[in-house]
Parts: C-alpha cells; structure tokens; sequence
C-alpha cells in the first residue's frame, strides 16, 4: 500500500523538480495521519492572517498563539525526521558515509525536538507513531527519503518564517532552518545530487507540506491523547 | 573555521547577559537552553546593532542590510570567478566553484535589482593567493559562505516580513554552500544542531581583507 507512496516521496526533489511536487501536492491526504494538522492548523491560519502583511514592523516583541502553532509544526517536522535517523541507525544497515551522515544529523534532528518541546511546554504536541515500511533499512531508500525529507524541512521553515512574531522565535528558528539546508545539501552530494541545485530555494506552504507527509503513509497514528485509543478519526 | 570558532565563543557570553534584562526573560532563557545559545544571540544582536536607527524592521533597515548581502554576493561572486580563471582548481572543486559562483551572480543580480538606485557601488575585490591555491581557496570558501548565512540569520529579525522572505530563499542555498564548502575541507558539512549568527561587524571583519 505504502510502496507508491515512498517512491513517489523519495523522488520529490524539490529543488529540481518542480513537476514531481505538483504532483505530490495533488495526491489525495491520508486522513489517518492527522499528525501535522492540529500543528499546522495554527500555522495556517496566521499564515492567512499575518502574511506577508506590510506594516507589522513592530510586531516581533513576545509570542503569540500563532507562534505556538508555528513551533509545533517545526516540532512535527522534527519528530518525523529524528525518528526516522534514529530507526535507521538502530537497524544497522548504513555503512561509511552514510551511516555517519545519518549518525550525525540524528543526533541534531534529535536536539531540534529536545529544544522546541522545551519552549512548548505543556503546549508541544506529542510524538506520533511512524512507520518508515523499511525504508531505514534500505540504504538506497534511506539516501533518497532523507534528501527529501531535508529538502522539505527546509522549504517548510522558509514558509514560516515570516508569519512568526516572536523575534526570538524567528531567530531559532532560523538558526534550525539554515542546519536542515546544510544537512539536505550533506545528503544530496551523497545521493549524487548536486548539493545546491538552484540560486533560490522555495518556501513551501503548511497545507502543501502535509500534503506531502501524508502521502508517504510515514505516520501510521496520531499520539493517543488520554482518551483517544486506537481511534483513527484524528478530529484536531 | 578556527574564525568560526573565535565567533562562536566571543557570542556566547554576550547574548546571555544583555538579553537577560530583556522583557522576555523567561521564554527567551528556556530557548537559550534548548537551543545552545545562539538563537538567543540572533535576537540580541539584532536588537543591538541597529538601535541608531530605532527599533523594529523598517523598509529603511531593509535597505541596510540587502546592501550587506549585496556587498558579500558581490564578493563571493568575484571570488568564484577568479578562482575559475585562476584555473587551479580541479574535479569537484571546481564544480563547486562554477555552480556556486553562478548562483552567487544571481543573488547580486536580484539584490541589486530590489535595492535599484538605493545600491550601493561595489567596491574592489582582491583575493591573493586564497583564489590560486586550492586548499586556501576551500578554506576561504568555507569561511565567507559561512559568514554569509550567519550574518543573514543575525539580520533576519530587523527584516519587514516581505524582505524576510525573499532573503530567506537565498539564506538556505548560502547554507548548502557551505555545507558544500565543507565537504569538500573534509569536514562535516553541518557541525552543529544550529547556525549561530554574527553580527554585522563580526562579518566586516571576515571579509575586511578582501576589500581594497
């Protein structure tokens, strides 16, 4: 079930090929995996509200709601991509460079999760389950899902950053947005792509990126709230 | 990359002192915490360098600072193209500066078509041997493409949103550059979790040598 859609995510090359992300755009959300949508719903709304609006020039002094939405996207993103370094070190199957690429950026997407659920607080989101349908096993597959998985991350922080208010937000993430640029070029030049493809990177939206999570079938469940079970009518 | 490290340790104390008289006190420490620091350093060196021209972006700051990103487009953009003519550089590296150097004139070329008539005139480049011999140039190369983002990152918060987002797109390439840049110095191309920002004079002085 899920083969199409790794495929297709492995080869959403973003910054070549505009034409693969039309296409994952378009591909129908998987209701299952809510994960991102709670997150990103507040995302989008000030993303709706705040964009890109001329005159707000002041406005970066402390948080905002739609911060906390923003951060908490961030925290999805990481989520996503610690657990899967993390799943992919532990099954062994990564050798030289790649295992030391994969080493590495882990143990930074690892802290990207550490220090956004620490802003959040009682406010972070929880951690959903993943099921990576063995692509971390697979170092072909793993060296084609990380590029896109990096690249994403890095189109996804561009797409925020302006909508956020808080000038320390802004700066951190920045500061994480930058990282996950160095780690997709790290892995293109693995993966025998050019390591900067183009002189601009694009921003992508939140719909456009949880479009394009949901179509890996990567989140196989929404983190249980206390009362949610195994219910996959995520509603958040 | 010995510079990168002289930044990094002249910032770390700064940030913390200055921003904890801040408003934000609480919040910004928990960030300080979980974030190493230097996402902290952004917002206070953000919020100190610019306060002779008032606090908060502006379209007058924008100017200020596309002119900065402007002036290291240019150098580096002049430093790919020597090095090129130079002609000592060979497989990969050479690759990095041909593709690099291209992508580099392209930020000059969109910086200086959003500034217009507020660009200012370039200056004179001179790069000695840093362009001639290989392993000068990759390590040059590694240091200016890092200044480059550090000094964006620092001066995103005085950006209007709209400015914001344009030098976003060229921020994260600058940041695959020097991952580039970096691998091929033998080193991981990204060493940290975050990118720590300098401020707009720790950046002059980097490429103050070149200029002249």
């Amino acid at each position: 079930m899920s083969r199409d859609g790794i495929r297709s995510f492995s080869l959403s090359d973003f910054d070549v090929d505009g034409a693969v992300r039309e296409s994952l755009s378009r591909l129908p959300g998987h209701t299952r995996a809510g994960f991102l949508r709670r997150a990103a719903g507040a995302g989008a709304a000030v993303a709706g509200g705040f964009a890109l609006r001329p005159g707000t020039a002041g406005a970066r002094a402390g948080g905002s709601s739609g911060d906390i939405g923003i951060l908490n996207y961030a925290l999805s993103l990481e989520y996503l991509q610690a657990s899967f370094y993390t799943e992919a070190e532990r099954m062994g199957a990564l050798q030289g460079a790649l295992a030391h690429q994969a080493q590495v950026v882990g143990a930074h997407e690892r802290d990207h999760v550490k220090a956004f659920k620490a802003v959040l607080g009682s406010a972070a989101i929880k951690q959903p389950s993943f099921d990576f349908h063995g692509v971390t096993a697979n170092p072909d597959a793993f060296r084609s899902t990380a590029v896109a998985f990096e690249d994403l991350a890095t189109a996804a922080y561009k797409g925020q950053a302006p909508n956020i208010q808080s000038a320390t937000y802004l700066a951190a993430a920045l500061a994480v947005h930058s990282v996950e640029a160095r780690h997709a070029a790290w892995i293109r030049r693995l993966a025998g792509f050019l390591p900067a493809a183009q002189a601009f990177d694009d921003p992508l939206d939140a719909p456009r990126v949880i479009d394009i999570v949901n179509s890996t079938h990567f989140v196989t469940l929404q983190a249980p709230d206390t009362s949610a079970g195994t219910s996959p009518g995520f509603t958040g | 990359m010995s510079q990168q490290g002289t930044l990094q340790d002249e910032q770390g104390s700064g940030g913390l002192v200055r921003l904890s008289r801040g408003a934000l006190l609480s919040r910004s420490l928990v960030v300080l915490g979980a974030i190493g620091g230097s996402a902290l350093g952004a917002a206070d060196l953000a919020a100190s360098s610019g306060s002779q021209s008032g606090s908060g972006p502006s379209p007058a700051r924008d100017q200020e600072i596309l002119n900065l990103a402007l002036l290291m487009a240019r150098l580096q953009a002049a430093f790919y193209a020597d090095a090129l003519r130079a002609g000592r550089l060979t497989g990969e590296s050479h690759q990095y500066a041909d593709v690099v150097g291209k992508q580099e004139q392209a930020h000059v070329q969109y910086l200086a078509a959003a500034l217009g008539p507020a660009a200012n005139q370039s200056p004179r480049f001179h790069f000695g041997d840093a362009t001639s011999d290989p392993t000068r140039f990759i390590a040059t190369a590694v240091s200016l493409e890092t200044t480059s983002l550090e000094v964006y990152n620092g001066q995103a918060v005085n950006l209007t949103p709209t400015t914001l987002a344009a030098a976003a797109r060229i921020v994260s390439v600058e940041a695959r550059h020097a991952a580039w840049a970096r691998a091929l110095a033998g080193q991981d191309p990204a060493p940290a979790a975050v990118d720590v920002p300098i401020s707009v004079n720790q950046a002059k002085s980097v490429i103050a040598p070149f200029i002249g």
